[in-house]
């Protein structure tokens, strides 16, 4: 296998760090693209009236999802030396609430927030002052927190190991749906004019 | 544009059912939910009783086993670790760069039945930094000393130099005491192992 | 002001880019990670680097320890993503200062507002490892069980609260 290039040696460490920038770069340019930083439109999902963050987060999940499987089958990319973060089930669900009432609050998530800022808007950098405020809040607090934030771990398990079906069949099932939700969200969106 | 889209979701929905129908690998049986951590002063603990029970298997690459590995470990490809014998009463460990690799063979020791199998969470990072070369910071708690202690006692059996009243910035930190993500551990991993080397020199 | 791209060429535009991180440098994409690096290093150069680095949630960041490599790509990550997302909205007239807010409301309103919604951001993205960026999308698109978890109680987290802060927004 050829890639992850920073795996089989193709890039260094220094090389790794470069590509930082460079990634971020095409990061922020599809998000501002997209709207994603024009926090209205962000919070408007909420509503059902602009299922613009839906559409673009998905679709960028199925392509990433597809490649990923299919560079991984043909032998070029091994997706086992791909960090995937360990699954800590309720801190990650409790940390997903609170996020998602932040977000909704925010009208901003902590990537768009910065490309809010990058074009700006003031509030993105409320948003940013908010976040780093968040994490030393929770920094602070951590000795309190340690014991669930570091129970239930499942190890860095997939939702198709889990259920135990392919990882295709997963690959088959989240993209359907996707198309499924994409043409619902599109109705929803219609309907509300 | 609706064109494009449907365009877009024609090619999509092919390529996923298509990955469906020749994913290449077998399902299996469902992974279990909680994974089974050893902690690495409780593995070299039951390495030096000569416990024989325990195997510990490596699934990293050779180059990367060749360099360094945890003693008496055997290097180990997931392929081979679907006909290893798995008798009954063994304990089994692996580790890896705590990448996907090591869970995975964590998960297929499970899904073969066999239930002792352990994964050493950030491989030899962590046998290095907990038993082989164990640091104790200047202004050290008295937790930090008494873990300290102990791995000091066991460094010396595998040949590793531990030492105390160090600055706090050569601990080395993993998620016993920090609260460890994983990402940059294969990085971390290669600086430790370099470490020890240029010591031996 | 030019118009805003289609959502899903946008979409593929994003997951093009994510494919490429995780074939170049073997990860996906983030952003809460490098937010926390920064408050370590704020937190560093207030308290001293050696008082800081005693705290369990700090220490990664301020060794040269596991996550230490994760914070500094992230940062400079989000150094590209603050540059891609000005080079963006510049070519297509869409540079503006501003705060942007709903109807009901005023700038210092939102402003407030702001940073709650940041702070209640920041707290849940160190519960989850992550946020929209690192989860949703980059453990997402890898199938992993805790970024779908986090994708589920994000998303009906923030419709469940929509009516509260509907005065915010409509």
């Amino acid at each position: 296998m050829t890639a992850p290039f920073t795996e089989t040696g193709v890039l260094g460490p220094a090389g790794g760090l470069l590509v930082a920038p460079l990634i971020g770069f095409f990061f922020g340019w599809f998000l501002e693209r997209g709207g994603l930083g024009y926090a209205p439109k962000l919070a408007a999902q909420f509503y059902l009236t602009d299922l613009t963050v839906f559409k673009v987060m998905f679709t960028a999940l199925v392509t990433a999802m597809i490649g990923a499987f299919w560079l991984d089958r043909i032998g070029f990319l091994d997706l086992r030396l791909v960090y995937m973060p360990e699954t800590f089930a309720a801190p990650q669900a409790a940390g997903g609430v609170l996020f998602g009432a932040g977000f909704l609050f925010g009208g901003l998530c902590p990537g768009t927030s910065c490309v809010a800022a990058a074009t700006g808007r003031l509030d993105g950098l409320g948003v940013i002052a908010g976040m780093l405020a968040g994490v030393a809040a929770f920094n602070g607090a951590f000795p309190l927190v340690a014991d669930f934030y570091a129970s239930t771990p499942m190890g860095a398990v997939t939702i198709t190991e889990l259920a135990g079906v392919s990882r295709g069949a997963g690959v088959a099932i989240v993209t359907l749906a996707a198309i499924a939700g994409f043409a619902l969200a599109t109705r929803i969106e219609r309907g509300r004019v | 544009m609706r064109g494009l889209h449907s365009a877009l979701a024609v090619v999509a929905g092919l390529l996923s059912v298509a990955a469906a129908a020749w994913d290449g690998r077998a399902p299996g049986v469902a992974v279990p939910a909680s994974v089974d951590y050893i902690a690495a002063p409780d593995l070299a603990e039951r390495i030096l009783r000569g416990d024989p029970a325990v195997r510990v298997w490596d699934v990293r690459s050779s180059e990367e086993f060749e360099q360094m590995h945890v003693p008496t470990a055997r290097l180990m490809t997931l392929a081979a670790l679907a006909d290893e014998p798995l008798p009954a009463g063994v304990t089994a460990v692996v580790y890896a760069n705590d990448d996907r690799r090591a869970f995975e063979a964590w998960a297929l020791v499970r899904r073969r039945g066999h239930r002792d199998v352990r994964l050493l969470r950030q491989g030899l990072y962590e046998w290095i930094g907990r038993v082989l070369e164990p640091r104790l910071a200047a202004d050290a708690t008295p937790a930090e000393r008494t873990e300290f202690e102990r791995a000091a006692s066991l460094s010396r059996f595998f040949g590793g130099v531990p030492r105390a009243n160090v600055e706090r910035r050569e601990v080395p930190v993993g998620y016993w005491n920090g609260e460890g993500a994983q990402a940059g551990l294969a990085e971390a991993t290669r600086n430790a192992v370099a470490g020890v080397r240029r010591r031996g020199c | 002001m030019k118009r805003y791209s289609d959502p899903y060429l946008a979409g593929l535009g994003l997951g093009l880019v994510l494919l490429a991180a995780y074939v170049l440098v073997g990860r996906g994409l983030g952003a809460s990670g490098g937010f926390a690096s920064v408050v370590a290093a704020g937190t560093a150069a207030v308290e001293g680097t050696t008082r800081a680095s005693a705290s369990p949630a700090l220490a990664p960041y301020l060794v040269r320890g596991v996550a230490s490599p994760l914070g500094d790509w992230l940062v400079l990550e989000l150094a590209g993503v603050v540059v891609g997302g000005f080079c963006s909205a510049w070519l297509a007239g869409r540079l503006r200062r501003a705060v942007e807010h709903g109807p009901q409301v005023d700038a210092r309103q939102r402003m407030f507002v702001s940073i709650g919604g940041g702070a209640l951001m920041g707290f849940g993205a160190k519960l989850a490892r992550g946020c929209t960026s690192g989860q949703a999308l980059t453990g997402g698109a890898l199938l992993s069980v805790g970024s779908w978890i986090f994708i589920a109680t994000c998303f009906a987290s923030g419709y469940l609260f929509a009516p509260l802060a509907r005065r915010l927004w409509r």
